[in-house]
């Protein structure tokens, strides 16, 4: 079992030592080079597979079989997409401002790939071992708000501009919840290190010392991600897709990819700092206990989707700044009270 | 408690999620019709008696027939078009026919390419009958 | 030149729109997200139905009513054939009677089907609304049984209806009542009782009682603003006045109130439904009608409860095979002019909201 744990981290080792120095300038590149190869293909087709997985689950919840064309049972229904993406014209309207219509979704495809660098899927299988990981990711992340923005205004629609402005407001309504939920864990690990936060939850996940933080978090990642009951920025039934309006073929592929990479980023998220990320009984190798959790908030949140209808622009925005945020500031003030409880009697008991 | 309306939507939900699939599979498995479903109309060339009935009474000017005179002089059947893009499936013309000539069918698998293949020629549909499903009443 | 200040701007949901309920278009003006006026702009499905009437005799013009409210499918030719039945002094029998009676609660609640699927589906609730067409497939599966197609029967004579039920009609819809109340329970769990939909619906879109009397809106929707009025109890035809059942009526006067009405109307037309089957007589389903039907010289109006509102139906005839007017008073062409009367101030959300609870069938508007 620590062959299979740790084959990754081997291979990688291995190719190091065809450099010289495995240290060296050259062997740094060329892992680097690999490992972003890997997270792009990876979040590609986390995101072709989740837009089927999404598509058999909403099927199955009103007893229908889903896609069942392609592939046994219809599994191989994204390669069908992605080619048709693929294949389709490239629109651009005329009045549009052409720079900001253009690059609006390469920005967001980039700001998802980067918030994939920090992602621990294993033990020593991190992209990038920084030290503020869950702070460079929350503030990457952030970015995405202009992104959309951009391509609300760019598409000179109106149903586009209303979409974008909404979707401003949601996004930095919602931030501030996620983020002060996430503080409670760092007040208790006393870093921002996602690899160290893990580590720390090698006897009991912080699910358990947190589950206000927990179910916040959670609602706010929909929010942020701009899901259902949170999905009033691409209406549908009111502005026909938002922001998302003028865009055709591989544009509008890219704001697909980078919604469904946001969903997986935030799970991973929610996995490793809550639910004890790739810790895990020893059958399974670390990376498999990682990718199952994964699935498993995926799922919830794919459920809540398919359940629960959209929320009002002005309650969307109550609801953030008068319930979510007291309650998260709540959530930092027990933790401080019992962090320092639970110090005063280890010092009490340990002499 | 405020949520428990949406934990029993949940719950519906995952329900139903669990449960059997009822939808049909199209083209595999066709389904199989009341007796009684309007989808197509054949004619029994043998049976008309050239009344006009059907004609008079479709809301449409749907039917289209010409006969001639025989060595008796009674009425035979010459040519018989329906121009079935403009019909609208209501039965009155099957209704009307006194021989039971015009009746429904329950093919349903209709659709053409061209729109000059809506007008049929029932007298030649009806020679190549046995054509695929279709009980008729 | 700047501006100073904000501006109102005006969008056009047009024919072709995800939730307008058919081809309908309104021009918007907004004030940021506030909606300040609504003009609809009706007519894309205008087919001319009334002029057509004048060039078909009685009988032919029966299944093009089937066309008007084309979701509750054997309703619409109820009116129709008992205005002419009233010209020309026809009495039906018995079995005929009831069995008007039981197409005509299944087109109903067929119809207040759709209304609760697509009022769901506009805030994005996908689930209810296909749950609500299972259902109402069993409907148009004991529709296509009976009389053939599905939407547009075509099943309603002059004198009666055209053929009798077959043997698997009776048991199919004895299954379907006794699943009834578990599947109205799924609905209120999965739509009515929660609580987002609560939040969306509830004290939104208020049609206060005076402005409803005033403005003539009809059905479910007065019902809701607290009138208890429905011509089946008001001024019975058919047979109505035989069987027992109450006309819900909800105070709240909002969006989730027009809802909710239907559900309850839905459960009362099972009960209307059930009363049917257990007293259906034996007998024939068709009057002796002459063959040529020529009504004398005479004018009538005859009312009936639609499920979109009331239905009216003025024949003008002169005395030969075709009528000389033919004037149908739908009751959702009536019922368009509540949106731009209380739609000021809301959000375009609940535009939405409040449009789909508005319950239109362009089918009936445009006619």
């Amino acid at each position: 079992m620590d062959a299979l744990n740790n084959v990754f981290v081997n291979i990688a080792d291995a190719i190091r030592g065809l450099f010289a120095d495995s240290h060296s300038f050259g062997a740094d590149l060329t892992i680097n080079i690999i490992v972003f190869i890997m997270l792009f293909l990876i979040m590609v087709v986390a995101a072709l597979f989740l837009s089927l997985v999404e598509r058999k689950f909403a099927h199955w919840v009103s007893q229908r079989p889903g896609p069942n064309r392609l592939g046994p049972h219809g599994w191989f229904q994204f390669i069908a997409d992605a080619v048709k993406m693929l294949g389709k014209e490239d629109i651009t309207s005329a009045n549009a401002d052409k720079f900001l219509f253009k690059i609006a979704p390469m920005i967001l495809v980039g700001i998802t790939l980067m918030t994939f660098g920090v992602l621990p899927f294993g033990k020593r299988m991190v992209a990038i071992n920084l030290d503020l990981g869950i702070f460079y990711f929350l503030a990457v992340s952030s970015v995405s708000t202009v992104a959309l923005l951009m391509a609300g205004w760019a598409s000179n629609n109106k149903y586009s501009l209303l979409g974008g402005l909404r979707a401003v407001a949601q996004m930095i309504s919602y931030e501030i919840p996620l983020i002060f939920s996430l503080l409670g864990v760092v007040m208790i690990t006393q870093t921002f290190n996602l690899s160290s936060i893990i580590e720390a939850q090698k006897t009991v996940p912080f699910i358990v010392l947190q589950p206000l933080a927990f179910v916040i978090y959670l609602i706010s990642g929909i929010a942020e991600t701009n899901r259902a009951p949170f999905d009033q920025v691409q209406g549908e039934q009111e502005i026909v897709a938002g922001p998302f309006t003028e865009y055709s073929g591989l544009r509008w592929g890219l704001f697909m990819l980078a919604e469904y990479g946001n969903v997986v980023a935030t799970s991973a998220i929610a996995v490793s700092m809550f639910l004890g990320g790739w810790n895990g009984p020893e059958f399974l190798p670390g990376w498999l206990w990682f990718i199952l959790k994964m699935w498993v908030i995926i799922f919830t949140m794919m459920w809540i989707r398919w359940t629960f209808v959209r929320m009002r622009i002005d309650h969307l925005m109550h609801f953030a700044w008068k319930i979510l945020l007291p309650l998260s500031l709540a959530n930092i003030f027990l933790t401080g009270i019992g962090i320092y409880i639970y110090q005063l009697l280890i010092l009490r008991i340990g002499g | 408690m405020f949520g428990k309306g949406l934990l029993k939507g949940l719950s519906i939900t995952i329900k139903r999620f669990l449960e059997p699939k009822i939808a049909e599979g199209y083209p595999e498995e066709k389904p199989t019709l009341p007796p009684r479903t309007r989808s197509s109309i054949v004619l029994e060339p043998g049976k008309c008696i050239s009344c006009g009935l059907c004609v008079n009474v479709c809301p449409n000017q749907v039917i289209n027939l010409t006969s001639e005179k025989d060595v008796n002089n009674k009425k035979v059947l010459k040519t018989y078009y329906m121009n079935i893009g403009r019909c609208l499936l209501c039965g009155l013309c099957t209704e009307a026919c006194p021989t039971s000539a015009l009746k429904l069918s329950q093919e349903f698998e209709n659709a053409v390419y061209n729109r000059e293949e809506l007008l049929w020629d029932m007298i030649a549909r009806s020679k190549q009958s046995n054509k695929s499903s279709g009980k008729v009443e | 030149m700047t501006i100073e200040g904000t501006q109102e701007y005006s969008i056009n949901m047009g024919p072709q729109h995800p939730s307008t309920h058919g081809v309908f278009r309104m021009v918007v003006h907004l004030d940021g997200e506030v909606v300040t006026k609504v003009e609809p702009k009706i007519g894309y499905l205008h087919r001319g139905l009334e002029k057509i009437a004048e060039s078909r005799t009685y009988a032919q013009f029966v299944p093009y009513t089937d066309r008007l409210d084309y979701l509750a499918g054997p309703h619409n030719s109820l009116g129709y054939v008992q205005a002419v039945e009233k010209l020309m002094e026809i009495e039906l029998p018995e079995r005929a009677e009831y069995l008007r009676v039981i197409f005509a609660e299944l087109g109903r609640i067929a119809s207040h089907l759709v209304m609760i699927a697509s009022g769901s589906l506009d805030i994005c609730g996908w689930t209810p609304w296909s749950y609500c067409f299972r259902d109402r497939e069993r409907i148009l599966d004991l529709f296509e049984m009976t009389a053939g197609n599905r939407m547009t029967p075509n099943y309603f004579r002059i004198g009666g209806i055209s053929h009798d039920v077959p043997e698997e009609f009776m048991p199919a819809l004895k299954s379907l009542l006794d699943d009834m109340p578990e599947l109205l329970e799924e609905y209120y769990g999965i739509f009515f009782g929660n609580e987002i939909v609560q939040s969306r619906m509830k004290s939104v879109g208020i049609l206060p009682k005076e402005l409803a009397e005033n403005l003539l809106i009809t059905g479910a929707n007065l019902r809701a603003s607290g009138v208890q009025y429905d011509v089946r109890k008001a001024e019975p035809y058919s047979i109505y006045d035989r069987f027992e059942f109450n006309i819900p009526v909800l105070y709240g006067c909002d969006t989730y109130d027009r809802h909710l009405i239907r559900l309850f109307e839905i459960q009362e037309s099972s009960k209307i439904l059930r009363q049917a089957l257990r007293d259906i007589p034996d007998g024939p389903v068709m009057a002796k009608v002459p063959k040529v039907i020529k009504p004398p010289a005479n004018k009538i109006y005859h009312r009936v409860e639609n499920p979109k509102g009331e239905m009216g139906w003025y024949i003008v005839s002169n005395g030969t095979t075709k009528p000389a007017r033919v004037r149908i008073r739908t009751g959702a062409f009536v019922n368009v002019q509540m949106l731009p009367a209380i739609i000021a101030g809301w959000k375009i959300q609940d535009l939405v909201t409040i449009f789909a609870s508005m319950d239109l069938v362009l089918g009936e508007v445009d006619k």
